[in-house]
């Protein structure tokens, strides 16, 4: 009786259990946050980012198999044409490329793709009836768009059909931006998801909802978005030719295999909200998904002490992938007090801290030290550069600290170490704390709910904090930027560091092209950081991603909007490997 | 006095309860909380911008109509879109709430069902060794945190054995069962420790009473006892613990959904209050002040009814 309760049981459930699909090319992934909807002027985050590129679409792209990443036209027909002075950008887009069909259309079919697109789409991030998260990318660079800003931020309505003077449709397949000042980085802000092209139809059929009817361009169409726990997008049958890259650099050669390639590859992508790093992992050893980044707490499991994959792993067809981020966790000193103005105390203070240590115990020692602002991968990151000032030096430490007026800590006060409230940030701040025992400095460890940090940095309520910056385009000036006085919190800056000599380096510099005379501003500027010691140099992370062996072409990137198109499924291969886990 | 008129007054408590409850939130928002609008602004924030978005928020606005806003979205249950996800709030909440209830209800169903048969039974061998081994395993489970279940629970039946989905949902009758079955459980172990040391104490409270003495010298068996007098008589504090505890379902359960990527309302709220998203705060606030109050007066409803002694007035 017992059997035929069970048998019946098991047959419920499986009926229960929607079948999947093995013999399409679905790709399966995981984010580890909640997507918030489908508006590019929203995507401030990177998970909302990357799930709006696989509709959306923008002027321009990295090059996915090209490092140093660099740009190539995406919706653009080439390279866009500047002006002598820097200031004008003229761009001619490409002629025959559809917007999804929609019924927000004629007859329910997608259009054709105009300049005044990128007009519209761009007038809604400088919208401040709709406040875009990205407006900072454009705030003060394009002529005349502040002060449509300006003029509708008191008013109910906002007027599209306002003229731009540097916001222009030239004809039906060229826009031209004018700039107020030369600004070198422009073009990375037409490849981030904020300026990728909406139809303004198509924001106007769906008013508010809009955030949940993504219509784009782009090679996967998704009808509806509805925040749940997973996404599931349909390749775009219309998507337009565009092919799998014949050219990559010399690390990327063997990714050529399906080069010349109609693009997306694969037929569907289910995208898993997997918020814990148990399920993902588990889901992963079991075929559910096709890449991971490795949890913390499985790192040791599968990886060998000299950063391979274990045996196990790759009797699975599991390959490792491992990737330098463009990103920087460092210790901030907040500059508006006195005490730090005394640069000996922060000599002192970096001098104590052991990164050596820190690696070992927060990164797996898979992080690479950072010896000053710049991360390696970008022009004016010097290779081989030793920061005379980073630890662990115990002697050299307290020597300076005597220097600075402090013998032994004595005189100084008791410092606060302010940081997010979750485990590994409390744990990295009492390992700060036992360090700097050692010279006789005495920190106290506060843990803040992320809002309350924000908010304390913003008010200068804070001595030091530990905190993390990650690239938002492949420019050393995004992370000098971080010293830069002007941009003092609520801006990037929150230690509130403020160098005249500095500010002026950085002021010259954000004005030049990409140029040997521009890095060696960075170089000057990176050095400058290392002997200062404006913060504590932490580290630049290491991702470590697996990757089951059915996938293909998958590469680890600080900027993944719309790499899904690349990726490919080998079918039969899945089938095989699948029996083995 | 009449049954609908104490209903109707108690819920007419429900505005004076609210118009507190709006006055604790305007000022926990205004003036304990961070500015939002430099969490929503995140790493690139501008003075300028934070000025304008407050300007969009309607924060700049005097304090009063502030108030009278959070008011009128009390009583209206209108309460706009999120300022994180900028999804209507309403929306957000029927379309987590349903996930959620497909764990908890069942999970809740079953977990006080068991709880009370293990209890009466414990009730029925008072003292012996039965009762002691119970009380202990009980104390066992509870000293064991609740993510430790979690995590041995989907690694061993959901990874190791495949008995059931590592994490997911499927929307739709019949196709969540699959996936709600694992946390179903697992609550059940993880509620029954507490719940049958409450309910163990409610029923020896009742066995001990007089009534169950004169029941016994008459004669009756028992079962009898324990099923139609002990268990009735016990029906006022159950009732009482069950009840309150409903409103609640609805709100999910944080662990249980992030760990299995249920999409219920449990991380709603979390997310909401790590993004200061004020108006998602303020929905949840309020719907949970009006569930509870409703829920009181059913509470003190079902008292009459399994008791005919107690009198609403």
């Amino acid at each position: 009786m017992k059997t035929i309760y069970l048998v019946l049981l098991s047959t419920l459930l499986f009926s229960c259990t929607k079948k999947k699909d093995i013999n399409s090319k679905i790709l399966n992934l995981a984010v580890t946050a909640e997507i918030k909807g489908m508006d590019p002027i929203y995507a401030s985050d990177v998970y909302s980012g990357n799930e709006i590129a696989r509709v959306y679409e923008g002027l321009y792209e990295y090059h996915y198999l090209k490092r140093p990443y660099t740009l190539v036209p995406n919706l653009a027909e080439s390279q866009p044409e500047v002006s002598q002075d820097g200031l004008t950008y003229k761009i001619k887009i490409k002629k025959g490329v559809m917007f999804h069909d929609d019924a927000a259309f004629p007859n329910g079919k997608g259009r054709e793709l105009v300049a005044s697109d990128f007009v519209y789409s761009i007038m809604r991030l400088a919208d401040p009836k709709l406040q875009g998260l990205g407006w900072w990318v454009l705030q003060g660079k394009v002529e005349g768009l502040d002060d449509w800003r300006e003029k509708y931020s008191k008013t109910d309505k906002v007027d599209y059909n306002d003229k731009i003077e540097g916001l222009q449709a030239l004809d039906k397949y060229t826009i031209q931006f004018k700039l107020v000042k030369p600004f070198p980085q422009f073009l990375y802000s037409l490849a981030m998801p904020f300026t990728y092209v909406v139809a303004r139809e198509v924001v106007e059929k769906y008013g508010k909802e809009f955030i949940n009817h993504p219509v784009g361009t782009g090679p996967f169409i998704l009808p509806e978005f509805k925040q749940s726990n997973k996404i599931v997008y349909k390749k775009n049958p219309n998507y337009r030719k565009v092919f799998f890259p014949k050219e990559a650099s010399e690390e990327f050669e063997n990714y050529l295999v399906d080069a010349g390639k109609q693009l997306p590859l694969v037929d569907e992508i289910i995208v898993n909200i997997m918020k814990e790093e148990q399920p993902r992992w588990l889901s992963f050893s079991k075929g559910k998904l096709d890449y991971i980044s490795i949890p913390k707490d499985n790192f040791e499991s599968v990886i060998t002490p000299d950063k391979g994959l274990v045996d196990d792993f790759q009797k699975k067809g599991v390959s490792l992938i491992r990737s330098t981020g463009l990103d920087l966790a460092y210790i901030a000193f907040n500059h508006d007090l006195d005490l730090f103005k005394n640069v000996k105390l922060r000599r002192a203070l970096s001098l104590a801290y052991n990164p050596q240590a820190s690696n070992k115990l927060f990164y797996n020692d898979t992080a690479t030290p950072a010896q000053s602002i710049v991360p390696p991968g970008i022009a004016g990151h010097i290779p081989g550069l030793m920061n005379p000032y980073m630890g662990q030096n115990i002697e050299k430490a307290k020597e300076l600290l005597s220097e600075a007026g402090y013998p032994n800590g004595k005189g100084l006060p008791e410092i606060t170490y302010d940081c997010p409230a979750n485990t590994t940030s409390r744990q990295m701040g009492e390992f700060f704390k036992k360090q700097m025992a050692l010279i006789g400095v005495n920190v106290k460890v506060v843990t803040n709910p992320w809002p309350q940090l924000q908010a304390k940095i913003n008010n200068r309520q804070v001595m030091l904090f530990g905190i993390g910056w990650g690239a938002d385009y492949p420019d050393a000036e995004n992370f000098l930027q971080l010293l830069y006085g002007p941009n003092k919190s609520p801006g990037a800056n929150g230690s509130g560091y403020d160098n005249p000599i500095f500010n002026r380096l950085y002021k010259s510099a954000s004005t030049l092209q990409d140029s040997p005379e521009r890095t060696a501003l960075y170089e000057k500027m990176n050095r400058m950081a290392m002997e200062e010691v404006p913060v504590i140099f932490g580290m630049h992370r290491q991702n470590f991603i697996l990757h089951n062996g059915w996938l293909k072409n998958y590469i680890a990137s600080d900027f993944d909007w719309g790499h899904a198109k690349y990726l490919n499924v080998d079918i039969n291969k899945k089938k095989e490997l699948l029996k083995k886990l | 006095m009449n049954i609908y008129a104490y209903i109707v007054r108690r819920l007419l408590y429900v505005i004076p309860i609210l118009l507190g409850v709006c006055a604790i939130i305007f000022i926990l928002f205004n003036v304990v909380s961070p500015d939002p609008t430099l969490i929503m602004l995140g790493k690139h924030a501008s003075v300028e911008q934070m000025e304008s978005l407050r300007r969009e928020l309607g924060l700049d606005r005097p304090y009063y109509v502030q108030y009278l806003d959070i008011v009128k979205s009390a009583f209206t249950f209108d309460f706009g879109r999120s300022w994180s996800t900028k999804q209507e709030i309403s929306s957000m909440i029927a379309n987590g709430a349903v996930p959620s209830l497909t764990l908890t209800l069942p999970a809740f169903f079953l977990a006080t069902l068991v709880s009370i048969s293990i209890s009466l039974l414990v009730a029925f061998f008072r003292g012996k060794f039965f009762d002691k081994f119970i009380v202990f395993v009980c104390v066992a489970f509870m000293s064991i945190s609740s993510l430790a279940y979690i995590i041995f629970g989907q690694w061993f039946f959901a990874y190791k054995l495949g008995w059931f989905e590592i994490s997911g949902y499927e929307h739709g009758f019949p196709y969540f069962i699959p996936y709600v079955i694992l946390p179903i459980i697992i609550w059940i172990i993880l509620s029954v420790g507490p719940d049958v040391r409450f309910y163990r104490t409610v029923m020896l409270d009742e066995v001990y009473q007089d009534y169950v003495r004169t029941a016994k010298s008459k004669g009756l068996s028992d079962k009898i006892i324990l099923f139609k007098h002990v268990l009735k008589n016990a029906m006022i504090p159950i009732i009482t613990y069950v009840v309150i505890q409903i409103p609640f379902l609805i709100l999910g359960t944080l662990l249980l959904e992030s760990f299995f990527s249920i999409p219920g309302l449990g991380s709603m709220t979390l997310n909401a209050v790590n993004s200061l998203d004020f108006p998602v705060i303020k929905a949840v606030t309020v719907l949970s002040a009006v569930a509870y109050i409703i829920f009181s007066v059913i509470t003190d409803v079902l008292y009459t009814i399994v008791d005919p002694r107690v009198r609403l007035n």
